[in-house]
């Protein structure tokens, strides 16, 4: 009974707060209505675009006949929760993502500290450097580590001319470490642009006064500085672990491990064409970008994980 | 103007204390015992002194080249004529940005400006689009404070679905539809709505909206004269840099675009693709070298206008 009361209640106060932000007589009656108007149009692209799709693959992963949409069938989810070659995917991609993170923020900290601490005289240029591969798709991140690890890369000619060995045994660029070294020129410049923020706002002075009581360059950084920037470590990590996540184009050239967004391009190709199992793999995956990053936003602000 | 001289602030300030022990003047004014300080305030016994900066900015070397030197190897090797051995020979030859163009007598597409021109159009939709869904809601999340205002701010912050996954939902949801210029459009502008509401909310962060709109409304205006003709063009700037950023990464967005594409005709994302996977090493170059010339002059717009670069983070 009262929930049945409330339940009306809570409808009719959507309805009047529906109504008056359509015909408004109050000045804050008036303001809804602009943030409504304000915030309509990028709702209804996300909707068109964004949930309506989604909302497709959940059906998609359900149907029993994925052709025609017909029918209901659990068949996806449960091929996918009990095929051990499943969690090996998820597995690959949290291990080599999460490598791949550390390794990218840890350098992130060294050019972060670097450009703030020492006075380089080139510092403009590596600003420049660090942040120019932001712009950069996976595809061509993909090429540019051929450049430097394929069979006529840069590295594999200077390694063979140096040993003496022969370049096509040389080249890294289709192992894992060429994909490696992808997934860190991806990330690297976005750890960095994170970590050169909040390098930016520490306080200096308590680092002169550990230095002047006789403390370590090393003591200093890690008594003082590490535990003010560690809020920036934390936005970096999840930054960066979400945007490693998303890595395609690199691993669709390099093909050397097999990640979750290849596993889904596999399930949506010619030969093996499965599109219950994409979509189901897809919300499994989407869901855990979502949830992690709003775990993640609890530990940071919200600004220090934009892009 | 805000970019560079932010940056410089922020080198200074430190860049005159770098870990140096500088000595703080005494507030009364009186000379401290600079000298004094100096001398035992350096630990120079301590490895972490002596090792630490040379190891550090060697890294630091080491990360700027593994950036840059494939970038420039690429741009140079596209001029090349022949790859064989250890650096590229045969400088000055323009053949390989014929043949990526669609100008030579081979190569992996017979002419490709239609395609380039199609998805630059397309990028250009998806970034008029994103003027119209983006500015909106970045000036209401700067201007009012409202309930799920948190909640909205994600939402238009965070890039949450990737492209791979947004573009096959895509093409499942609208089959009839989806695989054509209007599903890229969309897809380009959600995908990169996200830099276009940051950049252009830092801009509307940085002025009064309170006191430009109550001074333009006591004058007369009514609010949606108020919005388009005052509080807009304040944030031109931002408008801009957020349309350079949007467009540019519009441009070569790949894995929506693979998902999504039909190939008739082939968008620029694809091209790089086909250049890549099967055309030879140098003419790849050339068709990498397309895309770099794009961001290089996009960098430079966004310079004039001010902008730090794509990093829209971290104002």
């Amino acid at each position: 009974m009262s929930v049945r009361k409330s339940a009306t209640a809570s409808v009719r106060r959507v309805a009047t707060l529906a109504s008056t932000t359509a015909r408004p007589t109050t000045e804050r009656e008036r303001e809804r209505r602009r943030i409504a108007i304000l915030c309509l149009p990028f709702f209804a692209l996300a909707i068109v675009a964004g949930f309506v799709p989604l909302a497709m693959l959940v059906r998609i992963s359900l149907a029993e006949d994925t052709i025609w949409m017909e029918g209901w069938s659990l068949e996806a989810w449960e091929t996918l929760a009990t095929t051990p070659a499943y969690r090996r995917v998820a597995w690959n991609t949290l291990w080599f993502v999460g490598l791949a993170t550390g390794v990218s923020v840890a350098l992130g900290v060294a050019v972060a500290h670097v450009l703030e601490k020492y006075a380089l005289s080139l510092e403009r240029l590596v600003v420049a450097a660090v942040s120019f591969p932001i712009a950069l798709p996976g595809i061509i991140v993909a090429y540019l580590i051929v450049v430097l690890l394929g069979r006529q890369g840069l590295v594999t000619n200077a390694v063979a001319v140096a040993t003496g060995g022969a370049p096509i045994d040389l080249a890294s660029a289709t192992a894992i470490t060429g994909l490696f070294l992808g997934y860190v020129y991806s990330l690297l410049p976005r750890a960095t642009m994170v970590l050169r923020g909040t390098y930016a706002e520490i306080n200096a002075q308590a680092e002169e006064a550990a230095r002047t009581l006789g403390a370590s360059r090393w003591q200093t950084f890690y008594h003082v500085t590490l535990p003010e920037i560690r809020p920036g470590i934390v936005a970096a990590v999840i930054l960066t672990f979400r945007s490693g996540l998303a890595i395609f184009g690199t691993v669709l050239i390099l093909q050397s491990h097999r990640v979750v967004t290849l596993q889904i391009h596999e399930e949506t190709s010619v030969g093996s064409y499965s599109p219950d199992i994409a979509a189901a793999i897809g919300l499994v995956y989407v869901a855990f970008i979502v949830a992690f990053t709003f775990v993640g936003l609890r530990f940071v602000e919200n600004d220090a994980v934009e892009i | 103007m805000t970019g560079p001289t932010k940056s410089d602030e922020s080198d200074g300030d430190p860049g005159s204390a770098p870990g140096t022990a500088r000595t703080d003047p005494r507030p009364d004014g009186g000379a401290t015992e600079a000298a004094a300080a100096e001398e035992w305030s350096r630990s120079g016994t301590a490895l972490s002194t002596a090792i630490g900066r040379p190891l550090l900015v060697g890294v630091v070397a080491l990360v700027v080249a593994f950036l840059t030197v494939p970038v420039i190897v690429t741009f140079v090797s596209s001029f090349a004529g022949s790859a064989a051995g250890v650096v590229p020979k045969g400088f000055v030859t323009l053949e390989h940005w014929r043949q990526v163009l669609g100008f030579g007598d081979h190569g992996v597409q017979a002419n490709a400006i239609p395609g380039l021109a199609f998805s630059l159009a397309i990028a250009t939709g998806g970034m008029l689009l994103n003027v119209i869904i983006g500015v909106p809601v970045a000036y209401a999340l700067a201007r009012y404070d409202f309930y799920a205002r948190d909640w909205v701010n994600t939402f238009a912050i965070l890039p949450l679905v990737p492209g791979l996954i947004l573009g096959i939902a895509f093409v499942q949801t609208y089959p009839d539809h989806g695989r054509s210029a209007l599903g890229l459009l969309a897809g380009y502008c959600l995908l990169k709505s996200p830099y276009m509401v940051l950049t252009v909310q830092s801009s509307f962060q940085s002025m009064d909206l309170v006191r430009l709109e109550e001074s333009a409304r006591s004058l007369g205006a009514s609010w949606p004269r108020t919005l388009l003709t005052i509080v807009v063009p304040h944030a031109k700037r931002g408008i801009v840099a957020g349309c350079v950023i949007t467009w540019t990464l519009a441009a070569a967005e790949f894995n929506f675009t693979y998902m999504v594409a039909s190939g008739s005709p082939d968008p620029f994302a694809i091209f790089l693709y086909r250049n890549i996977s099967n055309a030879t090493h140098l003419q790849s170059a050339a068709a990498v070298s397309v895309y770099f010339t794009i961001v290089v002059a996009a960098i430079l717009v966004l310079q004039l206008l001010g902008n730090r670069g794509f990093s829209t983070a971290q104002r």
